[in-house]
């Protein structure tokens, strides 16, 4: 077992999220399961349709019968890719579906959670008291979800058998003659031909998917139970610390070797510089060329049909023309120009006129606005939270206890944060800003001078920034204290 | 690596995640919405006998029951956090696939198509959408773009235990101070064993080796919850 090469993310997972989990294992490994479950499945089918032709329904019944028997494979292959290991040995295979086969064909055959214990007699190969201590262990609070996976399974079976059949009724046109039910409503030999290979086929199509669901809620149990999540990631945190210490060692002793490279020859090391300079420029370029770096666009427009590129730049004959003619007028230049070096003055003029008559007729609101503000309201809000008195409760503590005894344990601490900060503006008049931070506001109220209240603001504010954005619960008692200590520093009754 | 882990990367290279959840608790939602509707359809029968079954009463009854067959999971979905009943209860919940809430538009498309999900019989053609795609997308969801997730569910306050907070000797990438933390409150479920083998991969950064290691791992996870 090599947790490195886990094919699947080890984490903590409800029993539900552990089965889908399985469904999405059979779907990655298809393939696989399949194989070794038609392998001892096929020979047997053929030999029962062959035995039972008059009645093939029977043949049905023997290959639900014998599941335990044919799933044994599937799951020792899932077991196999889920480490991404080579399928073993055939002679190991050839044992396993009849290993301790005989309790589960006879009265472990209605055990409604197979798919979860399979694991244990195929992969742990117990058996005996050994399996039954083993089962106590793992099956823990998951046989719920077991039982709910076998039931499920069954549906899906039930489900597309019948699904199949109807389909197949839906499309057999019936100039075919084939009749399904004769005329007393029961099956004919065709139909019990028909609804014994849908159900094969149901069967065969279902069984990835449940086999799969209760290995992987075995697997959960196990991940749980020996914490194969917490290894990984010790593991990858000791091969870090590890190739960072190596990486260290050898940037050393590739600076000593390169500090003696340049007191030995430095021309070569340079001829090697400009080389790497060459390389990258071409990396780089390379880069550039890449799909990132620009894009190219199709543009689709409507043009004249006659129409080129070189219409587009000409200059028209007709400004050329203009111009020439304006030559003519070259001595009037002089003339003009001094026109319009009056019509700037004029401008500006106007301009200058425009500010005056602007500045006197707003005059009154203009000098009001540079005089400060006399006094500055109290914010409102403070990191989000309503802060006005009129939004809290008559009775915070109560209120908040309450919310904490219904597991509102957010709104509970957030109301008594909120309910404090309230209080510290209206009764301490502390000056908070809407800028301020929570250790702000805590140094604030540290800064009126008044021990006690500082120290269980500051408690206060630890624990609310724990749960606000740490996410971690502060226990009960720490709550209760929290509330008396709002009582004493900070309801009407103190001082 | 497998997964029912969905992620979506919002504008600001924030990642949203979501579990998404699968055929067995969704069948066992359904069954549960169908009863419910079920019962529903049974006393609204049951009203509608004293107006007479064959006109006013029979008409009220065949609109509600128009209107239950169509509108209940469109309505509990999109007025009640994407959950119908059964859903609430399996604490599982419609959302749009990127992870927005689930919207009139995209629930009735979702709804409607269950006509389709349902053929031949029983959902069969939703059965197999649902697996033959990663997120257990039905036919109906393809078509709205909404998906079926897990709720999370609240953390529950963990009672600290009275242990002395140490550094740690060296810096901590965030997914490794989680696993020594989850080291720490898990280590009532795992074995004596277990932990020191455990502790023992980090011999480089405890520099302990056996009970020793596990104490003071213990005693980071302390420090790293902000015990000081």
């Amino acid at each position: 077992m090599n947790l490195d090469k886990l094919q699947v993310n080890a984490c903590l997972r409800s029993g539900w999220q552990a089965v889908d989990l399985g469904f999405l294992m059979a779907r990655a490994w298809w393939r696989q399961i399949y194989i070794a479950g038609l392998l001892p499945l096929l020979p047997l089918t053929i030999v029962l349709l062959l035995v039972f032709s008059q009645s093939p329904l029977w043949s049905l019944l023997f290959i639900w019968w014998l599941k335990p028997f044919w799933e044994r494979l599937p799951l020792y292959i899932a077991s196999r890719m889920l480490f991404d290991e080579e399928p073993g040995t055939w002679s190991n295979m050839k044992s396993l579906p009849l290993k301790d086969i005989l309790p589960w064909l006879l009265w472990r055959r209605f055990s409604v959670q197979r798919a979860f214990d399979n694991p244990v007699t195929v992969l742990e190969e117990l058996k005996g008291t050994a399996r039954r201590e083993r089962l106590r262990i793992l099956h823990g609070r998951y046989t719920d979800v077991a039982l709910g996976n076998q039931l499920v399974c069954f549906c899906f079976e039930l489900l597309v058998a019948f699904g199949l059949v109807v389909m197949l009724d839906f499309f057999t046109p019936d100039t075919l003659g084939i009749r399904f039910y004769d005329n007393f409503g029961d099956l004919t030999l065709s139909g019990e031909w028909i609804y014994t290979l849908a159900g094969i086929a149901a069967i065969t199509l279902v069984m990835p998917f449940h086999t799969m669901a209760g290995f992987a809620l075995y697997l959960n149990r196990r991940i749980e139970l020996e914490a194969w999540d917490i290894e990984i990631s010790f593991r990858n945190l000791a091969n870090r610390k590890q190739r960072a210490t190596s990486h260290r060692a050898g940037m050393i002793s590739v600076i000593v070797f390169a500090g003696l490279m340049t007191l030995t020859m430095p021309a070569a090391v340079d001829a090697a510089i400009e080389h790497d300079h060459e390389s990258s420029r071409q990396l780089i370029e390379s880069v550039l060329q890449g799909q990132d770096f620009g894009e190219e666009r199709t543009v689709r427009k409507w043009r004249f049909k006659g129409w080129s590129e070189a219409d587009d730049e000409a200059i028209p004959e007709w400004m050329i023309d203009f111009l020439e003619w304006l030559e003519l007028f070259k001595d009037w230049a002089e003339v003009l120009s001094n026109i319009a070096a009056w019509v700037k003055v004029l401008l500006v003029l106007a301009f200058a006129g425009l500010l005056f008559y602007l500045f006197r007729r707003y005059r009154g609101p203009l000098s009001r606005l540079g005089r400060r503000q006399p006094e500055k309201a109290a914010p409102e809000v403070l990191f989000g939270l309503d802060v006005t008195p009129e939004s809290l409760p008559p009775d915070v503590p109560a209120q908040v206890m309450a919310l904490w005894a219904e597991a509102g344990y957010r709104e509970a601490l957030s109301l008594l944060y909120r309910a404090s900060l309230s209080r510290l503006i209206d009764k301490y008049e502390l000056a908070f800003r809407a800028s301020h931070t929570e250790a702000e506001c805590a140094a604030l109220v540290r800064a009126h001078g008044i021990d006690s209240l500082s120290e269980y603001f500051w408690q206060l504010t630890n624990a609310w920034r724990r749960l606000a954005y740490g996410h971690q619960l502060p226990d009960s008692e720490t709550i209760e204290g929290l509330c008396d200590g709002w009582t004493a520093e900070l309801s009407d009754e103190s001082q | 690596m497998l997964d029912t882990r969905y992620r979506v990367e919002i504008p600001g290279g924030i990642n949203l995640e979501a579990q998404v959840v699968g055929p067995v608790p969704r069948f066992f939602a359904f069954a549960i919405d169908l009863g419910i509707r079920g019962i529903i359809i049974l006393v609204l029968s049951l009203l509608s006998i004293p107006l007479g079954s064959g006109g006013m009463g029979g008409g009220f009854f065949l609109i509600f029951l128009f209107v239950i067959e169509w509108l209940y999971p469109v309505l509990f979905e999109v007025f009640s956090r994407g959950q119908t009943p059964g859903k609430k209860l399996l604490k599982i919940s419609v959302i749009k696939d990127d992870l927005s809430p689930v919207t009139l538009g995209a629930s009735m498309v979702r709804n409607l198509l269950r006509t389709v999900d349902f053929l031949p019989l029983f959902y069969l053609v939703g059965l197999v959408t649902m697996l033959s795609n990663q997120r257990f997308q039905r036919l109906g969801d393809l078509a709205a773009g909404t998906l079926v997730i897990s709720v999370p569910e609240s953390a529950k306050p963990a009672a600290m235990q009275e242990i002395m907070p140490l550094a740690p000797s060296t810096s901590l990438l965030r997914p490794e101070q989680t696993s020594i933390i989850e080291f720490l409150q898990r280590s009532s479920q795992l074995s004596e064993p277990r932990q020191q083998e455990l502790a023992s991969i980090l011999e480089g950064i405890t520099h302990e080796k056996g009970d020793n290691g596990v104490e003071q791992l213990r005693r980071i996870g302390a420090w790293f919850l902000g015990v000081r």
